[in-house]
């Protein structure tokens, strides 16, 4: 029912790799010990990036019928982005709690 | 094109081109997510808000984190042999494999175990914070943790279920095919609450 098979075990084995590399890499970058803010903002990226290479192959995302990625993709980022509103609240409760 | 049932009913075909298992789980997984993101977001809440949050983990917490990714990530490796075997109709090969990823996830649980009872000799808990700073760290800690080991230990009986069934023709490679769509997402958590639980924490 896939519109494909998918790609060689080889292929699965080469991600797994490179998988791999990117989380030596995330902690690589941390024990370079940057700034709080900028260690998150690559973690997330790569973090990102492997959820991604995992979604598409490794869960096969990427041979199914391209109706099942508009269906579970879009709506399930626009609620990680609607999450996002408490971040205001956060700093504000940091301040407060600097001024204490 | 359409089909027809018992009945003489007219049916589309489905857009999806799926079995309605396969659907459900893609769609129980979107859901899982969220919840995850949520625990994430609020973990990142508590952290943001205060000023003197806790880095508990030295390097041997981090390097224990590292195998458990290695072996996370290989139990998703072996999961794809046992889903191809399947696919190609290779069925002891195919239950052989599913066997490598039960054992995988067993120690993967077993190493996030370990850790917990440490930190929990250390006199971390839910609501205890050794180092003097604000409690929520173990109970963002401790809650998040849990709730993907839970999703671990319920994919390795999930994956015993479904090779139980499968190895007696109950059950089919669609089945194994679809419990695999949960075992890999519960494997893409991991790349999330690694770095943010134990990276972002690194002494």
């Amino acid at each position: 029912m896939a519109t494909d098979q998918g790609p060689s075990m080889t292929t699965y084995v080469g991600i797994w790799v490179g998988l791999l590399v990117i989380v030596g890499i995330e902690v690589a970058v941390t024990y370079q010990r940057p700034e709080t803010k900028s260690l998150l903002a690559v973690l997330l990226i790569l973090a990102f990036i492997e959820a991604g290479i995992g979604l598409l192959f490794f869960m096969h995302m990427k041979y199914e019928r391209k109706i099942l990625f508009w269906t579970v993709v879009p709506i399930t980022l626009f609620v990680l982005l609607m999450m996002d509103h408490v971040w205001a609240d956060a700093f504000r409760m940091f301040s407060l709690r600097l001024l204490q | 094109m359409t089909m027809t049932s018992g009945h003489g009913a007219l049916m589309e075909q489905s857009p999806y081109g799926l079995q309605s298992k396969k659907l459900a789980m893609w769609l129980f997984i979107a859901s899982d997510a969220v919840t995850f993101a949520a625990a994430l977001v609020a973990y990142g809440f508590l952290r943001i808000g205060s000023p003197d949050w806790p880095r508990p983990f030295e390097w041997p917490s981090i390097a224990n984190g590292l195998v458990m990714t290695f072996v996370l990530l290989s139990s998703s490796l072996t999961m794809l042999v046992a889903v191809r075997a399947a696919k190609g109709g290779q069925k002891s090969k195919a239950i052989q494999w599913l066997g490598f990823t039960m054992l995988l996830g067993v120690i993967f649980a077993a190493l996030h175990l370990r850790e917990w009872f440490h930190m929990f000799a250390e006199g971390w808990g839910l609501s205890k914070n050794p180092m003097g700073g604000p409690l929520d760290f173990g109970a963002a800690f401790f809650s998040i943790t849990g709730l993907h080991l839970l999703h671990v230990i319920s994919g390795v009986v999930a994956l015993l279920v479904i090779t139980i069934g499968y190895k007696s023709n109950r059950l089919d490679d669609n089945h194994v095919e679809t419990t695999s769509l949960y075992w890999h997402f519960v494997d893409i958590v991991w790349m999330f609450v690694f770095p943010l639980m134990y990276l972002m924490n690194a002494r």
